[in-house]
């Protein structure tokens, strides 16, 4: 019980550093939102539904994924090089605090990403979608956004802050394009994009939007890839354990 | 507390940790007694810090185990019986001092008040500050307040007066007599030997993972075995002095002798019997620098020529 609450005390501090980080609310609301503003409104369609409408699903996940991966993966590299990792272990808090504290504060700093963008959808694009849709749309994108939060720790701990950019960078630049979350896929490009989580999160969306049914393969492959990563985050926290 | 008075606090039992080949702590063995203040003094690179690891649960031993307060390592940090401040450790930053001082002392079981670990910290003053534009030593101040958040038994300080000035180092210890008054146990790694001298009534020297020596600073000035002589003699012949019993070395400028010696009392006698009388006779132990590296020294040239031999015995095949 008491672990729980430290968990969450320490959750509540990082989301508190966070909406204190202009480059952070930057990066993760204010880019999105001016992406929405300016290249949302094209008389075009993508997946079968509006483009305005295929964006705002795009852009969400942009936002939401950039909070929890970007960030994190600097922040994780560096922590753990300063020893405030270690700071922590010597306190009475579970070991794995650090970790389940950095994922409860993306997916709540998430939450906000996503509905600002949604908002804008509804109220500067005009697109109307039944509650229930709305609710499936940010549900789907605020649990995708564990996936990146998860392959942040990964990627953070196994990486030293000098090299760390420049791989989450690449990384994340390979899901964002090649997922299809600023401009919508096809031909051999949407080949490749199958294989991503980004494409499917988006896809449910603009699936569920057009009421067309949404395609299990797209459910499998999000759901492989949460796996995936948790996984690897799990292997490598536990690899550098004792060199912290 | 049920804790036994009697019992030791802390207990290593052969504990060695290697990285591959290299043996940074060596089939160490000691007890912490309760209330005790226990230096931990060693040259760069003796196993001072992975001894320190391995005791607060950061780190595996190799072999043997680690007992405090009759649980393992693990658990005796979990139950907030250690407070502990590494060099290693770092702080939170983009949170004011205040901000970390209130979260971290929210994971304690047994929390001391925010504002009493501020004032004792000596970090009241710069409660509003953020952690990431502070100086050196007032990081390494804020660094001890995470150290004295709970009511804990036992607290452990790495190096804790490093980056530190005169001023701050004094009121440091100051602060930390407090905590020990209460009845706390303190074991500190220090590489300021007049610190361990001052503030500790235990030292333990360890060198090449191995402890050598383990007493009081009197102790150790006694285990490094020589005593300091100073004469004036004129006419003083060194070829003389060297052969008179008990001499360790000697040095001499003008009329001014200085050596050092096993047997006070059996060199002053030979030389009194050989009609010399030299004055301004001073007799003294060695300074715990001196201890320490005499010490250290003598345990380096056992392990050099323990490591020749094989060497050689390789080569003559």
């Amino acid at each position: 019980m008491r672990d729980m609450k430290g968990t969450l005390a320490l959750a509540g501090a990082e989301i508190k550093r966070l909406r204190r980080n202009r480059r952070y609310l930057l990066f993760t609301i204010g880019l999105p939102v001016i992406l929405y503003l300016i290249f949302a409104k094209q008389n075009a369609t993508a997946y079968g539904v509006s483009f305005a409408a295929f964006y705002m699903v795009g852009i969400a996940s942009f936002g939401a994924f950039s909070g929890a991966f970007n960030n994190n993966t600097i922040r994780i590299s560096q922590e753990r090089k300063e020893g405030w990792i270690r700071q922590l272990r010597l306190t009475p808090l579970p070991p794995n605090a650090y970790v389940v504290a950095k994922i409860i504060a993306s997916m709540a700093t998430s939450v906000p990403a996503i509905v600002i963008v949604l908002l804008l959808g509804r109220f500067d694009a005009g697109i109307h979608l039944p509650a229930w849709e709305w609710i499936v749309i940010a549900v789907t994108i605020w649990l995708g956004t564990l996936i990146f939060a998860a392959l942040a720790v990964a990627i953070g701990y196994a990486f030293d802050p000098d090299s760390v950019q420049p791989i989450a960078f690449l990384v994340y630049f390979l899901f964002v394009i090649f997922g299809g979350l600023w401009f919508p896929l096809s031909g051999g490009l949407r080949k490749f994009g199958e294989i991503t989580p980004t494409y499917w999160i988006v896809r449910i969306g603009t699936d569920v939007i057009s009421s067309h049914t949404v395609d299990v393969t797209g459910v499998v492959v999000i759901l492989a890839w949460l796996v995936g990563f948790v996984a690897l985050a799990t292997l490598v926290v536990r690899a550098k354990a004792e060199v912290l | 507390m049920s804790q036994s008075r009697t019992g030791p606090v802390v207990s290593f039992q052969n504990v060695s940790k290697h990285y591959g080949s290299l043996k940074a702590v060596d089939n160490l063995n000691l007890d912490l007694r309760s209330g005790e203040t226990v230096a931990l003094l060693g040259p760069n690179g003796a196993g001072k810090s992975t001894s320190l690891d391995m005791l607060l649960a950061l780190r595996k031993p190799t072999s043997g185990t680690i007992t405090m307060f009759g649980s393992d390592p693990y658990h005796a940090v979990q139950h907030g019986h250690v407070g502990a401040m590494l060099q290693s450790g770092g702080l939170m930053p983009e949170v004011t001092v205040r901000e970390l001082v209130t979260l971290v002392t929210s994971f304690q079981p047994r929390p001391v008040p925010v504002d009493i670990t501020l004032k004792r910290a000596g970090i009241a003053d710069i409660a509003g500050q953020r952690v990431d534009k502070l100086s050196g030593g007032q990081t390494q101040r804020v660094r001890f307040a995470l150290a004295i958040v709970g009511e804990c038994e036992l607290i452990v300080l790495d190096e804790p007066t490093t980056a530190m000035d005169v001023e701050t180092r004094q009121r440091f210890w100051a602060s930390m007599k407090e905590e020990v008054a209460e009845g706390k146990t303190l074991l500190f790694a220090t590489h300021y030997l007049e610190e361990a001298d001052q503030a500790a009534d235990r030292i333990l020297v360890i060198n090449r993972g191995r402890l050598l020596a383990d007493g009081t600073p009197d102790d150790i000035k006694k285990k490094a075995g020589a005593k300091r002589m100073s004469f004036r003699l004129d006419g003083a012949d060194e070829a003389f002095l060297l052969r008179l019993p008990g001499i360790v070395s000697v040095e001499t400028r003008h009329d001014l002798v200085q050596l050092q010696t096993d047997d006070s009392d059996g060199t002053l006698y030979a030389l009194l019997d050989a009609g010399y009388r030299p004055h301004e006779i001073e007799i003294g132990s060695l300074g715990l620098e001196q201890a320490f590296l005499a010490i250290t020294a003598e345990d380096d040239q056992a392990n050099d020529t323990a490591q020749t031999q094989p060497a050689e015995e390789a080569s003559r095949k």
